[in-house]
């Protein structure tokens, strides 16, 4: 017997969306998050107990901070945050899914399952990256909006998504200093594809006024924006203290590195969801209908599970999976009229995601290669040069894991799979992800063993709470 | 000669028999060592596995003759390295099998003594004296066989050093090659192998099947059964801890082993199953993906932690599943088939820790090499005890 | 160093944890992480060539921040220091060592 009528994994754009409708129509709904609060990575919450005036004032910020305290208002919703799902499998005519906290662990049940996991920053080596100090981009903003810290005294951003100009300008606002913001790709990159697509830059001229704002912040207080500057290593004893470039040492005491994002894709590939690799950052993006659904019976997903696109494109795929439940549930008449405005929307945002992954592309700064002492699997410590010796007998990737150890680790591969599978690509001569990735395997997130023993025997209490943000 | 399959076994018969001289081709449908040989836990066990005392004592009693071939085992891997070049990361500090309750202790107790009849070195350890060898272990803990020539080796490490030497002794391995077709032609075999698409028909004189759970399918291109059943077997690995765990721990009661890699990751096994899935025929298809099953996950787990206590406290890095093949009594299956002479087999389980040597005695008898004492010390596995089986085929 | 914003933030209660047997700063609602680097301790483990390790993605995916945590009166465990708030009187064990 399940316990909810529906799971939500994500409390994120797409997946508070999604809930929060599909409660409205009368379903009991479990909401999963890692962080304590909800609003995922574009939202991360301060501290309940804190008070910060102004947060995230910025105009970019309004449409999901407007579900954000919808989400908050609605009644009834079991908010199990501060937990990891870290596996999901068919029980009875349903899902349970397995939701680890700090001090135990639940087995949540649903008759279905909403996948809403988001990304992650797509893991680039390079020598040095390992030196404490080194982060990803997406790492250092978590700082700033939530727990309200400047982490360092003077950071370098590199790598080739615009994300970085964002970041660079809330950490001059924090008052942090930002040595360099050094774009791997020229500038010759940038107009021409926003003229090739001019009609989806302007209807989202919002985020470019973001972006360009933040770019005048940057030039204001003289911090230097940089085109065509790959960045080769991170220098340093115990943490790192200079960035180098082509011609150029930059001393720093943070690096964030910032390439683009790959989908969490670990639970819908357990569940067996039939999947494709996502270029040019990689990452698997998990397969769907119009309705969100998957083609494992009963398993929706929405949001960056799908392919990286964006806020406002998971808050779209979130209502329109939440309508997709609905109507599998029978609890809506006209579904087909209410998706009918939401995809268009979605169309009408397809140019501009395409034209963000256009200008973002990873792929040249993907295909530089790393000297052999290059750790690659952060995990366990595998080189480039013990990965290049197995791809000369095979390239399968689980038979690389089982010769190497790369991907073994507590992460379960997410910091290496796609550097693995681009670079197996390249020694076959075969397109990335031709012969598949790691098997996701159970816990996607490691997880105390007295815990799991115990699991059965945790009662969920927050069923049927409204949402608690403190 | 040729191999199907490129795992410990297959590439180890390989080694020998291109050692002695023959020429070898080792065609493996995937990649070396991607089967059980490279997803079980390496546990060097020679006191008689806890499955052959759950099903009573004349299973028991047969079962017990196979110590007869570990402690020609523990002679092997004591050479291995040296032979192989290689680190295998062997570790032989010793292997306890604990028991907990009254009925286990006398079953543990009747254990040990039809091992020292068999000659085996196990010792009966009462609570406090397998604690002295091993304090991690729980107090709960009452008794212990101990056989200090247990222990693990790396199954990353092992089957990888055979294909090297098989290789650097002259015979030639070829991936993603699959045996289509197996004809009998002359004195010997016309075997069809495909590679991308394309098949090429090679001669040999003698062949091994050593396809693990898959060897069944092999064989049925020569139009034989091979009583082979695949189970699939769930195995867990911890988070990496400092040095806690140098012997391998059995259970006399519960489905349980474990071990701590040169790594630091502790491996928890022991027989806790998967479900294995169906194919399109309706078949159980061992190259689907078992499914894991919770409850084993969990009990296998609580097994471990009430053995020893400090496994709660760890984090879970990884839960898997490995196919594997067992015979109708659980005995594996290693020699010639009667019905088709030329054509050996060698798979069935326990192939990690026999595995070396089952290889070194096929070998034998395939290069007819000192065949007899071959011949006896493999007869209790012969494919001879099913050939009923085969009566109406090949 | 990584400092604290103060303009405009209001944050919890002054706590007091144990960071490899030193006592630490920190403020309730806080993230280990936070605490830790907080106090110039960037580094959280040595990988197996020895070398200092930091945390690098901040939400919970590369696993770089699992640390020993100790509540009194509870068995102690390895988590994420990324994801897990701090608490008074917690006592950390990062893999540091010394020099971290």
């Amino acid at each position: 017997m399940a316990d909810f009528d529906l799971i939500v994994v994500g409390g994120g754009p797409a997946g508070m969306a999604a809930a929060r409708r599909v409660r409205e129509k009368g379903l009991s709904v479990a909401v999963i998050d890692e962080q304590q609060r909800p609003g995922g990575q574009i939202l991360r919450q301060p501290p309940a107990v804190f008070r910060v005036a102004g947060w995230l004032a910025e105009r970019s910020y309004r449409p999901v901070k407007a579900e954000l305290a919808a989400f908050e208002a609605t009644q009834g919703i079991a908010w199990l945050g501060g937990r990891s799902a870290i596996g999901a499998a068919r029980e009875g005519d349903g899902f349970v899914v397995h939701a680890a906290g700090p001090g135990d662990l639940l087995r949540v049940a649903g008759r279905r399952l909403l996948i809403a996991a988001g990304c992650y920053d797509l893991p680039v080596p390079l020598p040095g990256w390992t030196l404490p100090g080194v982060m990803s981009a997406g790492g250092v903003q978590a700082f700033l909006k939530s727990q309200q810290i400047v982490p360092g005294d003077r950071f370098v951003l590199a790598g080739t998504h615009p994300l970085m100009l964002i970041v660079a300008a809330q950490i001059i606002a924090a008052g942090g200093e930002v040595a360099v913001v050094a774009f791997d790709q020229p500038r010759s990159r940038f107009l021409p594809i926003i003229a090739r697509r001019w009609t989806s830059a302007l209807r989202h001229v919002g985020t470019f006024a973001a972006a360009a704002g933040a770019l005048r912040l940057l030039r204001r207080r003289g911090v230097p924006v940089r085109f065509g500057l790959p960045l080769r290593s991170a220098h340093g004893v115990a943490s790192v203290e200079e960035a180098r470039f082509d011609g150029a040492t930059v001393a720093c005491d943070r690096i964030a590195l910032c390439y683009g994002f790959v989908s969490q894709s670990d639970l819908p590939r357990m569940l067996g969801a039939g999947v494709a690799w996502a270029g040019p950052a990689g990452g698997w993006r998990t397969l769907h209908d119009d309705w969100m659904a998957t083609d494992a019976e009963g398993l929706w997903i929405a949001g960056e599970t799908s392919g990286v696109a964006g806020a406002a494109v998971a808050l779209e795929e979130g209502r329109l999976a939440a309508l997709g439940i609905l109507r599998a549930a029978g609890r809506i008449d006209d579904a087909e009229g209410a998706a009918a405005p939401i995809r268009r929307r979605l169309a009408g945002l397809r140019g501009f995601t395409e034209l963000l992954a256009a200008v973002g592309d990873p792929t040249e700064a993907l295909a530089r290669p790393n000297p052999p002492e290059t750790i690659v699997c952060r995990c366990e410590d595998v080189t480039q040069g013990a990965i290049a010796a197995a791809l000369a007998d095979q390239h399968a990737p689980n038979a690389i894991k089982l010769a190497t150890r790369c991907g073994m680790g507590l992460c379960q591969g997410r910091s290496c799979e796609a550097t693995l599978l681009r670079q197996i690509a390249r020694a076959s001569g075969e397109p990335e992800g031709a012969r598949g990735g790691f098997t996701a395997r159970f816990p996607i997130r490691p997880a105390r063993i007295g815990d799991l023993i115990e699991s059965g025997t945790v009662a969920i209490e927050a069923t049927n709470s409204s949402v608690h943000a403190d | 000669m040729i191999v199907i399959g490129a795992g410990l076994v297959g590439s180890a018969a390989a080694w020998h028999c291109a050692r002695a001289g023959a020429s070898v081709l080792i065609a493996e449908a995937g990649h070396p060592n991607i089967g059980a040989s490279g997803q079980n836990a390496g546990s060097l066990h020679f006191q008689i596995e806890r499955r052959f005392l759950e099903n009573g004592e004349r299973l028991a009693e047969e079962a017990a003759r196979i110590t007869a071939i570990s402690r020609i085992a523990i002679a092997d891997w004591a050479g291995l390295e040296t032979a192989l070049g290689e680190d295998l990361h062997v570790r032989r500090d010793g292997g306890l099998m604990v028991a907990e309750t009254a009925a286990e202790v006398a079953l543990l107790e009747r254990k040990v003594a039809r091992e020292q009849a068999a000659g085996l070195g196990t010792r009966l350890l009462d609570g406090d004296e397998a604690r002295r060898i091993a304090p991690y272990l729980a107090e709960g803990i009452a008794a212990a066989g101990f056989l200090a020539d247990e222990g693990h080796a790396d199954p990353r490490a092992v089957t990888p050093a055979f294909v090297r030497a098989a290789e650097r002794a002259g015979a030639t391995l070829r991936t993603e090659t699959e045996a289509v077709a197996i004809a009998r032609q002359g004195g010997g075999f016309a075997v069809t192998l495909r590679h991308t698409g394309r098949e090429e028909t090679i001669r040999a004189a003698r062949l091994l099947i050593a396809a693990g759970a898959w060897s069944p399918q092999v064989a049925m291109l020569a139009n034989l059964h091979l009583p082979l059943f695949p189970v699939a077997l769930t195995m867990n690995a911890t988070e990496r801890v400092a040095p806690l765990l140098p012997h391998l721990v059995q259970h006399v009661g519960r489905r349980l082993s474990m071990k701590q890699t040169h790594a630091g990751n502790i491996l928890i096994g022991g027989g806790w199953p998967s479900r294995l899935r169906r194919g399109t025929g309706g078949a159980f298809d061992p190259a689907l993906r078992p499914e894991p099953i919770e409850t084993s996950r969990t009990e296998n787990l609580r097994a471990a932690a009430a053995t020893v206590p400090a496994v709660a406290d760890m984090n879970l890095l990884r839960s898997w599943t490995g196919v594997t093949a067992i015979t109708a009594d659980q005995l594996p299956l290693v020699g010639e088939v009667p019905r088709m002479p030329g054509l050996f087999v060698a798979a069935g389980g326990s192939a990690f820790t026999l595995g070396p040597t089952f290889a070194r005695l096929v070998a034998r008898q395939m290069l007819e090499q000192d065949r007899a004492e071959a011949d006896e010390a493999l007869a209790m596995l012969s494919p001879a005890r099913f050939e009923h089986l085969n009566g109406f085929m090949g | 160093m990584t400092r604290r914003i103060e303009q405009g933030v209001e944050r919890g209660s002054r706590i007091t944890i144990f960071v490899d047997g030193a006592p630490v700063a920190a403020f309730a609602g806080e993230t280990l992480a936070t605490a830790l680097i907080a106090s110039g301790r960037i580094a959280f483990r040595r990988d197996g060539r020895a070398a200092l390790r930091g945390l690098f993605c901040n939400m919970g995916t590369c696993s770089e921040c699992f640390v020993q945590t100790a509540v009194p009166g509870r068995a102690p465990r390895r988590l994420r220091a990324c994801l897990t708030p701090v608490a008074d009187g917690m006592a950390i064990e990062t893999g540091a060592g010394p020099d971290g």
